[in-house]
């Protein structure tokens, strides 16, 4: 048999509802605190002053702890899991996103889903708002720019317009 | 004896004396009253009867003597009215004639003064009458000899102003046939002119047609697709540079 894997940053799932970084950095802070709080009462519960208590876990951290097969019970997985997550936070591939109208949280799961199936499965989105892009969006990869916009798309075709003009001239 | 036996007897009385105590005892006090009440009433009525008759004939002689006083007093007061009538009408016709005369009198001065205030004024129009024409017959004599000689002098000018005329007439239509000339020019440099400045227009419109367009689109789509709209169309365009997109996150 087979030892089953350890998780590591590495092979973590991201659930679809934790889009940005922002969204693994508050991860990162819910864990620790849980952390802090299951370890106050378990001190608490060894003194007999108070039973432990299951805290209260965000959606964003109860997808991501069940989409990995991972509990919060023992300090030292919790401890781990913080550890990993910190890297995750640091290490995980940024898109940057700029829309021209304000984006909702549904498209923003369905691009992360694209982004998670097509690029890589650990990327996160940081989404910025331009809204002289008109329509479309501007997305910045590490290296380079993709200029999806409608504004980018009207830019280099000036020449269509006056070709289509002076051909209408001619024809009258 | 008796008990009259001390009374007197009576002495037989005459017939007089009987009759006398027969009328004394008859006429008592009563009937005395009675007498005077019916006596009084008599009278009274008599004096009544007597007052109405004697009324009457005052207010009948009244009347008479009213009627013959009334009569009296028109006849006297006719008399003393056509006197004074008469007496009037002689003083009033004497202070008529007196006034007629005096009146007479202040209009036959005053019609004599009029008379001679119309003879003088007659007289003194006259003597204006004769300066005016004497003055208006000196003037007529000036102003024909004035008009005469203004005559003269602007048949000189008359001929003077027609050649001025001719010569500036001869001018106008120099100036008209040059400005004709100068207006053919112009309209042709004007029409060169615009049809420049079409050129140029032209050109710069078309030259910003791309920008003004792009300008027009970008503020009338603006904020018109919310991202759900977009969404299929970013995933699409992504979808076709999926590779590159993959080789840089790989880098």
């Amino acid at each position: 048999m087979s030892e089953p894997q350890v998780k590591t940053h590495e092979n973590f799932i991201l659930p679809i509802n934790v889009v940005t970084k922002i969204d693994v950095s508050r991860l990162v802070s819910e864990v620790e605190r849980v952390d802090n709080d299951m370890t106050a009462a378990a001190v608490r519960a060894k003194s007999g002053a108070q039973q432990p208590t299951q805290p209260t876990l965000s959606e964003q951290l109860s997808e991501f702890l069940n989409q990995n097969g991972l509990k919060l019970d023992a300090g030292l997985e919790r401890s781990t899991i913080i550890k990993e997550l910190r890297l995750l936070k640091d290490k995980a591939p940024v898109l940057h996103m700029t829309f021209a109208v304000t984006a909702d949280t549904e498209s923003l799961q369905k691009l992360t889903e694209w982004v998670r199936t097509t690029v890589h499965p650990q990327a996160v989105i940081a989404v910025g708002l331009q809204p002289a892009l008109v329509a479309g969006v501007y997305l910045r990869t590490p290296n380079h720019v993709h200029d999806f916009s409608m504004r980018g798309a009207l830019e280099g075709r000036h020449g269509l317009l006056v070709e289509e003009l002076e051909a209408l001239r001619g024809s009258k | 004896m008796g008990l009259f036996q001390h009374k007197k007897p009576v002495e037989p009385k005459t017939p007089q004396e009987e009759a006398t105590d027969a009328v004394v005892n008859y006429i008592d006090e009563t009937f005395k009253d009675e007498l005077r009440t019916f006596g009084r009433s008599y009278f009274e009525k008599i004096i009544n009867d007597t007052g109405a008759l004697f009324q009457k004939d005052l207010n009948t002689t009244i009347g008479q003597v009213n009627v013959q006083l009334q009569a009296h007093v028109t006849q006297q007061l006719d008399v003393a009215i056509a006197q004074v009538n008469v007496e009037l009408k002689e003083r009033v016709a004497k202070q008529l004639e007196n006034q007629f005369a005096e009146y007479n009198r202040e209009m036959k001065d005053a019609q004599d003064l009029a008379l001679k205030s119309l003879t003088e004024n007659s007289e003194q129009l006259q003597a204006e009458y004769n300066d005016l024409r004497t003055m208006l017959q000196k003037n007529v004599a000036d102003q024909k000899v004035t008009l005469t000689n203004v005559f003269e002098e602007n048949k000189v000018r008359i001929a003077q102003m027609k050649e001025a005329q001719d010569l500036a007439l001869k001018s106008l239509n120099d100036s008209a046939e040059a400005l004709k000339t100068q207006y053919a020019e112009i309209n042709d440099t004007l029409k060169t002119n615009v049809a420049n400045q079409e050129a140029v227009l032209v050109s710069a419109f078309e030259n910003n047609m791309g920008k003004i367009i792009e300008h027009y689109l970008l503020g009338a789509l603006g904020d018109q697709y919310d991202l759900k709209a977009q969404l299929p169309s970013i995933i699409h365009q992504m979808d076709e540079n999926k590779q590159a997109i993959v080789d840089d996150m790989k880098l």
